[in-house]
C-alpha cells in the first residue's frame, strides 16, 4: 500500500506535464491508463517504448482535456494588462500630435542609446574568447623617466622568466615581442606581414585556435612561423602551407634580420575583439639570433633594464594572490633597483582592462579610452533624459484633461496601483514604438560611427555593432527603463488624484509642484541645447585655429614621402628630376605633428641639464621650410657617407634654459647631447622659437612640448626618414601619381606613403575633430528634441488658452500684445537657460575638452551667444507659428463653440 | 436528433462498452478494439471519444477499481444509458433497413 501511495504522486516528467495542463477531473484516469500502457510496452525495445509512450502522452494535449484558461487566477492580470494596453493605444491615438512629438524625440535619442549599448557590450566582451580570460594578467612597469612618471604596458623578459620560477601563483607565462615586421619574398614580389615573436607557451595562455600544427611544439625551434589563415592563403593560395619555407627580411624594432623561416602552423585570424592583432607569429628563439641595428641586445633575456619592448602575460592559478605575486616581482628586481636613481616597479593588469586603460605607454593593440567612453555615455544619457522629459512634461501638462478619466476609473473601483500601472504601460508602449523607429535610425548612423577615425584603434576595426540575443536583451531592458523614467512622474501624479475633487470641479485640481517642475525640466532641455551648440562652436573654433596657426615655419605646398629603406639619396635625386618639383629636403620626421625624439642637453661644464626634442635634418631643410635663423647659420654642406657633423642648431628656448646668453653670444659654444646622439656639439645657429610638437601637446607635457629644440645634421640609423618635396603645380593627383611611380621604381616592396604636410597637421588634431563631430551631432539631437518639446508645450498652452485669447481679442487686444503675452513665459525660460548654460559649457570646454591645448583660440561674444541665439531663433519660430494659428482665428467662431 | 447521431468509432466503442460490462474503462476499450477490430488507436483517442459519448448522454461513468499497475489510480468505468441503447438500436435499424433495400449486394456476399 505504501508503494501505491508513492506511485500516486506524479513522478515522471510526462505525468507532471499532463498534470500541469489537463483538467484535474480527467487526470486520474488518464494517468492510470498511461501507467497500464507503460506496463504493456515493457516487452518492446527501449526506444520504441519511449516513442510510443510519448506519442500517446501528447495525444492527450487536446482541447477537451486541457484546463480552461479563465479559471486561472494569474491570468486575471493578463486580461487587466491587455486592457491597459488597449486604453494606452487609444489614448496615444487620440492625442496623435503629442504621441508623435514624444515618439520622435524618444526615437532620436534611442538610436544613440542603442549605439552606446552596443559599443559598451562590445568593449566589455573584448578578449573574452580566451578560455582563461579571467586569469590572464599583464605585467606593467612604472618608472620615473623623462621628467615624468611613466606607466608602461611592457615589462622585461628577465622578469617574466623569474616570476614563473619564483611565484607559486603563476601557472604559465608567455612573453611577446613586437616589432616583427617582415618582408616575405614571394613570386609576386614582397609581402609585408607583421606580428609578434612569441615564447613556447603562447597557446597555453591564449585561446587562439590553431587550425594546423601542434600547439605544444610550434614555437620550440628557431625560425618557426605560424601564419594566420588569411596570410597563409595570401602566400600559398589553397595549398597546404605546413613545412613550406619562407625567405624573410624583418625590419621592425630598429633592427634587421634575415630569416629562412619554416611554416609550422596555421592559426585562425584573431577576432575583432582581440587586443592582440597579428598576421604571423614567430618563435622567440628566432629573436635570439643576433640582428643588425641598435634595437637588438644580446642580453635581452637577462637584463631587467629592457622593460620597454616585451609584453609579459601571466596565466595565474585559480585564486592566486595578486599581492604576493606583485611582492615577489619587486623582490626579483630589487637587485636591479639598488643602483637606480628612480626605482622601477611592476604591477599586474587584468585582461579586462587592456583596451579601456588610458595611462599606459608602449601599449599594444586597440584602445578605447575610458574618458572618451564616459563622455559619450554621459552625453547619451543626457540626450535620452531630455527626450524622457519631453514625455513627462507634455503628459503633466495634459494631466488636467485626463483627470476626469482618472476620477471615473477610481469611482468604478480602480486602485491607485492599477492606475499607476496603466499610465506606466502607456509610457512603456510609447518607448517600445520609439525603440523600433530608433532601431531604424541607428542603422542610418551606424556606418558613420564605424567610419569615424578612432586614433586609439591603431588601424584595426574594433566594433561590429551587430545585434545578437544578449544585446537585444539589454536593449529591451533599456527601452523599458526609458518608459519607466519618462512615465513615472505623470503616472504618480495622476494616480494620486482624489476622485471626489476631480469629478466635482476639475479646475480646482492642483498638481502639486507641477508647474515649477515642468519649468525645471524645460530649462534643463534648453540648457542642454544651448550648451551643446556652444561647445560645438568653441571646439570647432579651436580646431580651425590649430589648423591655421602659424607654426613658425612653412608647410604650404609640401608633400612628405616616407622612405622605407636605404635608398633615400637615390629616391631624392630621382624626385628632383621631375619638373614640378621645386625643392627637396630630408628629415627624420615631420615637425608640428605631435611626435619628436627626446634627449638630454647639458652645458659644456655639465652643470645644467634640460630635456630636449630634436630632429635630424639635411642642409636644405631649414631653408626650404623657412625657419627664421636669428643668429649664426644653418648647416652649410651635405655630409659624405659615414661622416657626422659636430654642429647643432638650437632654438631660443634652449638658450634660456641653459643660460647660454643671447643668440649671438651662444654661437660657437659647446653643449653635450645625451640621447640617441651622444656627443659634444658646437652651436652653429639659433632659430626663432616655433611649434615643434603640436598645439595640443597636453598639460602634463607643458614643461617640454614646444620648448627646447635642436637640429642635428644627418639621419639616425633607426629611421630612414622623410623626403619633403616642395612642388609648384595645380594638378595634385597627377603629381602624387608621378611621385608614386618613381617610388615604386625604387622600392617595390613597401607601399608608397606620402601626405601633404597640411593634412598631416590636420591629422594631429583629429581627436578634436571627432569631439566636434560628436558634440555637433548630439547638439543637433538635443535641439531637435527640445524644440519638439517646445512645440508640444506651445500647442498645449495656446490651445488651453484659446478662450482667453478670444475674449482678449474681443476686448480689443491686437496680435502684438497677444504674441507677447503668450511667448513671454517661453522666452524667459530660454533666457534663464542661457544664463546657466553659457558659463557652464565655457567651463567644461575650456577645462575639460580642450585642456590639452596650450594655445587657445580667442573667443568672442558671438561664440558665447551662439547657442543662445540659435535656440532663441528656432524657439521663437516654433512659438510664433503656434501663436499665429491661435490669434488669427476669428474670436466669434471660437466663442460660439465654447 | 443531431445529437443522437453516432460516429463510426463512437458506435464501435459504445458496443464494446456494453460487451466489456464492468471492465469498460479507457485502456481496456483500447485493448478490445485492438483484439476485435484489429485497429490500434491511441488512448487519447479513446478518452476523447468516451468523453464525447458521455456529453451526448449515451454513457455514464463512475470511478472505481484501483490497481497497483495503475499506480493506485482508479479507473473510470463506463456503462451504457437507455438513450445509448436507443442510439445503438437506431443505428442498427437504419443499417438493416438499408441492407434490405439492396438485395443484390446481400446476395453477392
Amino acid at each position: 500500500m505504501k508503494n501505491l501511495e508513492r506511485n500516486k504522486r506524479p513522478s515522471l516528467f510526462s505525468e507532471r506535464l499532463l498534470g500541469w495542463c489537463c483538467k484535474p477531473e480527467y487526470l486520474e484516469e488518464i494517468l492510470g491508463d498511461l501507467a497500464e500502457y507503460r506496463d504493456e510496452l515493457l516487452s518492446k525495445p527501449k526506444w520504441k517504448r519511449k516513442l510510443f509512450y510519448w506519442f500517446h502522452v501528447l495525444q492527450f494535449i487536446r482541447p477537451w482535456a486541457l484546463k480552461r484558461l479563465q479559471s486561472n487566477q494569474q491570468l486575471n492580470q493578463l486580461s487587466m494588462f491587455s486592457n491597459y494596453l488597449k486604453t494606452s493605444v487609444r489614448s496615444l491615438k487620440k492625442n496623435a500630435l503629442f504621441s508623435f512629438i514624444n515618439m520622435i524625440g524618444l526615437a532620436i535619442s534611442m538610436s544613440v542609446a542603442i549605439l552606446m549599448i552596443l559599443v559598451i557590450t562590445e568593449l566589455n566582451s573584448f578578449d573574452d574568447f580566451h578560455e582563461n580570460s579571467e586569469r590572464i594578467y599583464r605585467v606593467t612597469s612604472n618608472k620615473f623617466m623623462f621628467n615624468q612618471e611613466l606607466d608602461m604596458a611592457t615589462a622585461s623578459f628577465f622578469l617574466g622568466n623569474e616570476v614563473k620560477k619564483q611565484s607559486p601563483g603563476v601557472e604559465e607565462v608567455v612573453i611577446l615581442k613586437s616589432g616583427m615586421s617582415a618582408d616575405i619574398k614571394t613570386n609576386a614580389g614582397l609581402l609585408n606581414v607583421s606580428g609578434f615573436y612569441a615564447t613556447e607557451s603562447f597557446f597555453d595562455v591564449f585561446s587562439f585556435k590553431l587550425l594546423q600544427g601542434n600547439p605544444e611544439t610550434v614555437f620550440l625551434e628557431p625560425n618557426n612561423i605560424v601564419l594566420t589563415e588569411t596570410t597563409a592563403v595570401k602566400l600559398f593560395g589553397g595549398a597546404n602551407p605546413i613545412g613550406k619555407e619562407l625567405d624573410i627580411q624583418s625590419t621592425g624594432g630598429w633592427q634587421t634580420r634575415s630569416i629562412l623561416g619554416k611554416v609550422v602552423g596555421v592559426v585562425e585570424d584573431p577576432p575583432l575583439n582581440s587586443h592582440l592583432e597579428f598576421e604571423a607569429l614567430v618563435s622567440m628563439k628566432t629573436y635570439d639570433q643576433p640582428a643588425t641595428g641598435s634595437g637588438w641586445r644580446a642580453d635581452f633575456r637577462t637584463n631587467p633594464n629592457h622593460f620597454q619592448n616585451s609584453f609579459v602575460y601571466l596565466l595565474l592559478n585559480q585564486g592566486a594572490d595578486l599581492e604576493s605575486i606583485e611582492t615577489s616581482m619587486s623582490d626579483i628586481i630589487s637587485a636591479y633597483n639598488s643602483d637606480q636613481e628612480h626605482k622601477l616597479s611592476h604591477k599586474l593588469q587584468h585582461m579586462s582592462t587592456f583596451v579601456s586603460s588610458d595611462k599606459y605607454q608602449n601599449r599594444v593593440g586597440p584602445r578605447f579610452s575610458q574618458r572618451q567612453l564616459y563622455i559619450m555615455i554621459g552625453l547619451t544619457l543626457i540626450v535620452l533624459l531630455s527626450a524622457c522629459f519631453n514625455y513627462t512634461n507634455l503628459s503633466l501638462a495634459r494631466a488636467l484633461r485626463r483627470s476626469k478619466e482618472v476620477g471615473v476609473r477610481k469611482v468604478t473601483g480602480a486602485s491607485q496601483f492599477q492606475l499607476f500601472a496603466q499610465f506606466i504601460i502607456e509610457a512603456i508602449l510609447l518607448s517600445v514604438l520609439a525603440f523600433i523607429i530608433g532601431l531604424g535610425l541607428f542603422y542610418l548612423i551606424k556606418p558613420g560611427f564605424l567610419n569615424m577615425p578612432n586614433p586609439g584603434s591603431s588601424g584595426h576595426d574594433m566594433f561590429t555593432l551587430g545585434i545578437n540575443f544578449t544585446k537585444l536583451l539589454y536593449l529591451i531592458i533599456c527601452t523599458i527603463g526609458v518608459g519607466l523614467v519618462a512615465g513615472f512622474l505623470p503616472a504618480w501624479f495622476l494616480s494620486k488624484l482624489n476622485a471626489n475633487t476631480v469629478l466635482k470641479d476639475a479646475s480646482r485640481v492642483k498638481l502639486f509642484g507641477g508647474l515649477s517642475l515642468r519649468r525645471a525640466l524645460t530649462v534643463f532641455q534648453f540648457v542642454l541645447s544651448i550648451g551643446l551648440i556652444m561647445s560645438a562652436v568653441l571646439v570647432n573654433k579651436q580646431y580651425k585655429y590649430a589648423l591655421g596657426y602659424d607654426l613658425g615655419f612653412e608647410t604650404e605646398n609640401i608633400i612628405n614621402v616616407k622612405v622605407k629603406g636605404d635608398y633615400g639619396d637615390q629616391l631624392e635625386a630621382e624626385f628632383n628630376r621631375v619638373s614640378e618639383v621645386a625643392e627637396t629636403s630630408r628629415s627624420s620626421m615631420a615637425m608640428g605633428t605631435g611626435g619628436a625624439e627626446l634627449a638630454w642637453a647639458l652645458t659644456e661644464d655639465k652643470s645644467q641639464k634640460a630635456m630636449l626634442f630634436w630632429n635630424g635634418i639635411d642642409e636644405k631643410y631649414l631653408n626650404m621650410h623657412d625657419f627664421e635663423i636669428i643668429a649664426g647659420t644653418g648647416f652649410l654642406r651635405a655630409l659624405k657617407k659615414g661622416e657626422s657633423n659636430k654642429q647643432i642648431i638650437v632654438n631660443e628656448h634652449l638658450l634660456q634654459t641653459l643660460n647660454l646668453g643671447s643668440p649671438e653670444e651662444a654661437i660657437g659654444k659647446f653643449i653635450w647631447v645625451q640621447g640617441y646622439v651622444r656627443d659634444r656639439l658646437q652651436i652653429t645657429g639659433v632659430v626663432k622659437n616655433f611649434i615643434n610638437t603640436s598645439l595640443n601637446a597636453g598639460q602634463g607635457d607643458e614643461i617640454m612640448a614646444n620648448k627646447n629644440f635642436a637640429f642635428v645634421q644627418g639621419m639616425p640609423v633607426f629611421t630612414h626618414g622623410l623626403i619633403a618635396v616642395k612642388f609648384k603645380t595645380n594638378d595634385l593627383p597627377g603629381f602624387v601619381q608621378k611621385l608614386e611611380s618613381i617610388y615604386n621604381g625604387v622600392d617595390n616592396s613597401h607601399p608608397f606613403e606620402a601626405d601633404f604636410y597640411k593634412d598631416q597637421i590636420a591629422k594631429t588634431y583629429e581627436s578634436e575633430k571627432n569631439i566636434f563631430t560628436l558634440v555637433s551631432f548630439l547638439a543637433f539631437l538635443a535641439i531637435s528634441i527640445s524644440m519638439l518639446g517646445l512645440l508640444g508645450m506651445a500647442v498645449f498652452t495656446t490651445e488651453s488658452r484659446l478662450k482667453e485669447i478670444s475674449i482678449r481679442k474681443v476686448l480689443g487686444a491686437d496680435s502684438r500684445d497677444l504674441t507677447l503675452l503668450l511667448s513671454r513665459g517661453f522666452l524667459m525660460l530660454i533666457g534663464l537657460s542661457a544664463l546657466i548654460a553659457i558659463p557652464l559649457s565655457n567651463y567644461v570646454v575650456n577645462e575639460k575638452v580642450l585642456s590639452s591645448f596650450n594655445y587657445r583660440a580667442p573667443t568672442g561674444i558671438i561664440d558665447w551667444l551662439s547657442g543662445f541665439l540659435v535656440v532663441l531663433f528656432i524657439g521663437t519660430l516654433t512659438i510664433a507659428w503656434q501663436i499665429r494659428q491661435a490669434t488669427t482665428r476669428a474670436p466669434s467662431t471660437l466663442l460660439r463653440n465654447e | 436528433m443531431e445529437k443522437q447521431h453516432l460516429g463510426e468509432l463512437e458506435e464501435l466503442i459504445l458496443l464494446l462498452i456494453v460487451m466489456l460490462k464492468d471492465d469498460a474503462y479507457g485502456f481496456a476499450i483500447r485493448q478490445a478494439i485492438k483484439e476485435q477490430a484489429g485497429r490500434v488507436i491511441t488512448i487519447g483517442a479513446v478518452h476523447g471519444t468516451v468523453n464525447r459519448l458521455e456529453k451526448k448522454g449515451l454513457i455514464e461513468s463512475s470511478m472505481s477499481g484501483a490497481t497497483e499497475i495503475r499506480g493506485g489510480r482508479r479507473k473510470r468505468i463506463f456503462t451504457i444509458t437507455a438513450s445509448g441503447k436507443k442510439a445503438l438500436q437506431a443505428s442498427r435499424d437504419l443499417k438493416l433497413n438499408l441492407w434490405m433495400q439492396i438485395p443484390e449486394l446481400a446476395v453477392g456476399s
